[in-house]
Order: structure tokens, then sequence, then C-alpha cells
């Protein structure tokens, strides 16, 4: 019973997350292309504007580009998922499905489309000085656990979002300072030492350290790290699901 | 449940849970997190009991906003009823809102096989469907690899509806699905639905239409209030229907 209520809603997900990804790309003449072109475009403005402030980063491209290419899926994630259940109100109120299955979708096509993206970014990080080492194939469990924890956030929000759309207002207003605020295309140790807290307080610092550690570094993220991570995963994820669950049956008078 | 029933409803209580509007309930929300409800309750349904035989053809009448749309929504299961029960035999194939969920970007067959997996169509039967739901809509292989924001509004009623019917479900729920498409196509409707109906098909039809509710029901309920007002014979409903509007 369980193993056929999976299977099904993996049915779901897949038919919901392959529509949205045929959608976003139906008329744009190239489609795909921009998922590796909107990132590409700031990589370019970074090396411009920062490579002399960051002549001291060793290999600043590569830097950048691991910030920018998990920057942008958290980003495009939070964006599809917030919204997936407003999104979709027709089908809610009309067809009955369980339906977690519209977050879950939004984040599968946004996953898969990051993916996809890795794939001539890998190459792309190989001209920048990228060295493969075991450490690498750490960057598939890193994934999981920041997909998790992106997953559980935007379905938080999105629960609230339904109630209150200043929620996804106030993401629209936040994400910008967010970029800027997180090190993407800087070095934490920017930042004066008596802001650190503030910085540290910031979910993505540590999947950017994470990431970091993996492909740029080289090396064994640090046990903090990788416990902060996956503990803000299951939190952000255990909250998000549980408070979809508590607020969904007034879903279909609020949309 | 007795044997003869498809749907047997107790006792059934459903609640809407409406935020406000504004700035004033969010700043509520926030700052009497914990003392007071963010969400306010309105009470839809108020102790419904229904009972519903195998094969029957059943109306549903009322005035605006008497619960209706909400009562078919959870018999199909959409919404989650806050006390009571529901009792269901069989699969539900709800026709609430003509057109709801195509996507406008996509081609009819992409949408068919979208919309088919929604309703529970998959592997073989999904496959098999796009050529039944082909016939029945009428819509050329053309018309169906176009983009549907291109369709005139009576083709998308066709292809909406035909994936809708496009098999035979136990109950089938429709609230005033019918009156789209041209003539021809609502007289194919009037004939699914009677083939359904010989298929043993349990149908909940909601209309306001009393001439149409007659030629197709035997037995209904009038709604007020959200709770049955009227429940019996056709006849007698639609006449309890048309007096409280004098």
């Amino acid at each position: 019973m369980l193993f056929y209520k999976i299977k099904n809603l993996y049915q779901l997900v897949y038919t919901i997350a392959l529509k949205n990804i045929k959608v976003k790309y139906k008329n744009s003449v190239l489609g795909y292309m921009w998922s590796l072109l909107h990132p590409l475009a700031y990589l370019i403005i970074f090396i411009f504007v920062f490579s002399q402030a960051f002549a001291n980063i060793e290999r600043y491209p590569l830097y950048a580009l691991v910030g920018l290419i998990f920057w942008t899926y958290f980003n495009n994630s939070m964006n599809q998922i917030i919204n997936s259940i407003i999104n979709n109100a027709s089908i809610i109120k009309t067809i009955a499905l369980p339906n977690i299955l519209f977050p879950l979708s939004a984040a599968f096509a946004e996953l898969v489309t990051m993916l996809l993206s890795l794939i001539p970014f890998f190459s792309l990080m190989l001209f920048f000085g990228l060295q493969i080492t075991w450490h690498t194939a750490l960057v598939v469990p890193a994934i999981f656990v920041y997909a998790i924890f992106t997953i559980g956030i935007g379905t938080l929000m999105g629960t609230f979002n339904v109630f209150f759309r200043d929620i996804g207002i106030l993401w629209n207003t936040l994400s910008p300072a967010l970029f800027y605020f997180t090190p993407i295309a800087y070095l934490s140790n920017l930042i004066p030492e008596k802001y650190q807290a503030f910085v540290q307080a910031n979910p993505l610092y540590h999947y950017m350290t994470l990431f970091r550690d993996i492909l740029f570094y080289n090396q064994m993220p640090s046990s903090r790290t990788i416990i902060i991570t996956c503990l803000m995963a299951f939190v952000t994820f255990t909250v998000g699901l549980f408070m979809f669950n508590r607020y969904k049956k007034g879903f279909v008078s609020n949309l | 449940m007795n044997e003869d029933f498809v749907i047997s409803v107790r006792d059934l209580y459903v609640n809407f849970w409406i935020s406000g509007t504004g700035v004033n309930s969010f700043k509520d929300a926030v700052m009497l997190f914990g003392r007071q409800r963010a969400l306010q309750k309105k009470q839809v349904l108020k102790g419904l009991n229904l009972d519903i035989k195998k094969g029957e053809c059943f109306a549903l009448m009322g005035k605006n906003g008497s619960g209706k749309s909400t009562l078919l929504r959870t018999l199909a299961g959409i919404i989650t009823p806050e006390k009571g029960s529901i009792q269901i035999r069989g699969t539900v194939a709800p026709l609430l809102a003509i057109g709801a969920g195509l996507e406008h970007e996509l081609s009819g067959y992409d949408n068919i096989r979208i919309m088919g997996t929604l309703i529970g169509l998959r592997g073989k039967e999904l496959k098999e469907s796009v050529q039944t739901i082909k016939n029945f809509s009428e819509l050329s292989h053309d018309d169906l690899s176009m983009q549907i924001k291109r369709y005139s509004a009576g083709m998308m009623a066709r292809l909406a509806f035909s994936i809708s019917v496009c098999r035979i479900p136990d109950i089938l729920i429709v609230d005033e699905a019918l009156s789209v498409g041209d003539q021809g196509f609502q007289e194919k409707c009037a004939h699914r639905i009677n083939e359904m109906k010989a298929a043993g098909t349990t149908i909940i039809y909601v209309s306001h239409s009393l001439t149409e509710l007659k030629r197709i029901c035997t037995r209904g309920a009038c709604l007020e209030n959200g709770r049955i007002a009227k429940i019996g014979p056709i006849d007698e409903v639609g006449m309890f229907y048309e007096q409280s509007f004098q």
C-alpha cells in the first residue's frame, strides 16, 4: 500500500515536473540554454568587477562559479516552490491529489535543470582549474542534502504564501539582499570579525562552505559544516512538511 | 454501511479556514502569534447526512452559496471534512470546472497525457485513452498537435470534457459543466452521461436548470445554508426549490 502510494506520487511528480520544464522553455528560442546563460552572465560580471579586488584568491573564476551554480539553483527553486501551490490552484480545487505533489515537482524540475547544467559547468570548472580527486564525488551527497534543505524551506514558505501572499513578495524583496549577504563572489573573511555571527546565521553560508570545500579546496568538509548542513536540512524538511500537512486543509478555501 | 449505498455521509461538518486580507490580518497573525488563530473559521456544511444508492442519478439544488460545490468537493476528496464520516464505494470522477488544469502553452496531446495522469490513468490505459479522447472530442490530429492556447472556447471544452469522461467511473460528479460546446457536442455529452448511467455509474448532478435535472435525475436534495432542507423524489424537491424563491 505504501509502495503503491510512493510509486503513484512519483509518477505524478515526474509528470508535473516535466510539464514545468516544458512550459518554462516553450516559447523561448534558446530554451534550456537560458539556465546556463543566467549564471554565466553573472560570472562574467564577477570576473570583470572582482578579479582585481580578489587577486589573492587563486582561480577566482572557479571560486565564483561554484557559488553561482548553487545560488542559482536555490534561488530558482525557491521562486518555483513558494508559488507552486498558488500556481496550481485550478488543479487543487478540482482534482483530489496529494497536494505535496506541487512543491515536490517544482523542486524536482529545478533539481533536474541544475543537474543538467552541471555537465557543461563541470567542463568549465575543469578549464578554470578544478582538480578531480576522490573528494569530488562528495558533491553527490552534498547536492542531496542541499536539495532537502531547499524543499523544506520552500515548502514552509509556500504553505504560508497561500494564506499571506506577503511571503512571496517578501522573498522577492529579500532574495537580492541574501545574494549579496552570502559569500558567493567574495571570501567570507571580507566581512569584519564583529559581524561574523550574522554571517554564520545565514544557512546558505554553510552550504556554500560545503560546496567550496568539495569543489574548490578539494578537501573533506569539516565535521562542523557537515553536521550543520545535515541538521538544517533535516529540521527545515521536517518543519516544512509538518506545517504543510497542518495547514493544507485551508488551501482550497484560500486559493 | 448498507450494501445498496455507494455514498454514505453522516453528520458532515466542513469549515473554511479564511485568512483575512490586508495589513491588519498579517500584523495580527504575527503580533498575536500563539494567542489568536491566524485563520478565521467559517462553517460551510453543518451536520449533513446523505445516502445515495448505486446507479442512482441524484440532483443537488440550492441557492448560490448554499454549499453545493463544497459538498461535491468534499465527496470528491478535494476538501477534508472537519467532522463526520464519508463512505464512498468505487472510483469518483469529478467534473467540477471544465478546463481546470489544462496547460495552455502545451499541445492537446501533452495535455491529454498530463491530465490523464492526474486523474489516475497509467501506462497502457493512458496510451489507449489518447485514441478514445481523440475520437470523442472529434478534434483532428492537427488540432491536438497545436498549443491549446490557440483553441476556441468550444474546442477547449471538448478536449477537457473528453478527458474527464474517457473512462467510466463508479461515481460521476457534475457541477454545471455541460453548458459548453456547440449543440452537437452538448447532445454528445448528454448521450455519454446516459451511457454511463446504463453502465451502472452513480451520478450526482448540480444544476440550476430544473428541466435538465428532471430529464436526468430521479431523486434529489435541496441545500439551504449548509444543511439539507429537503430530500426526496425529484418533482417534490424541485417544487420545494422553486417555492424558496417566492
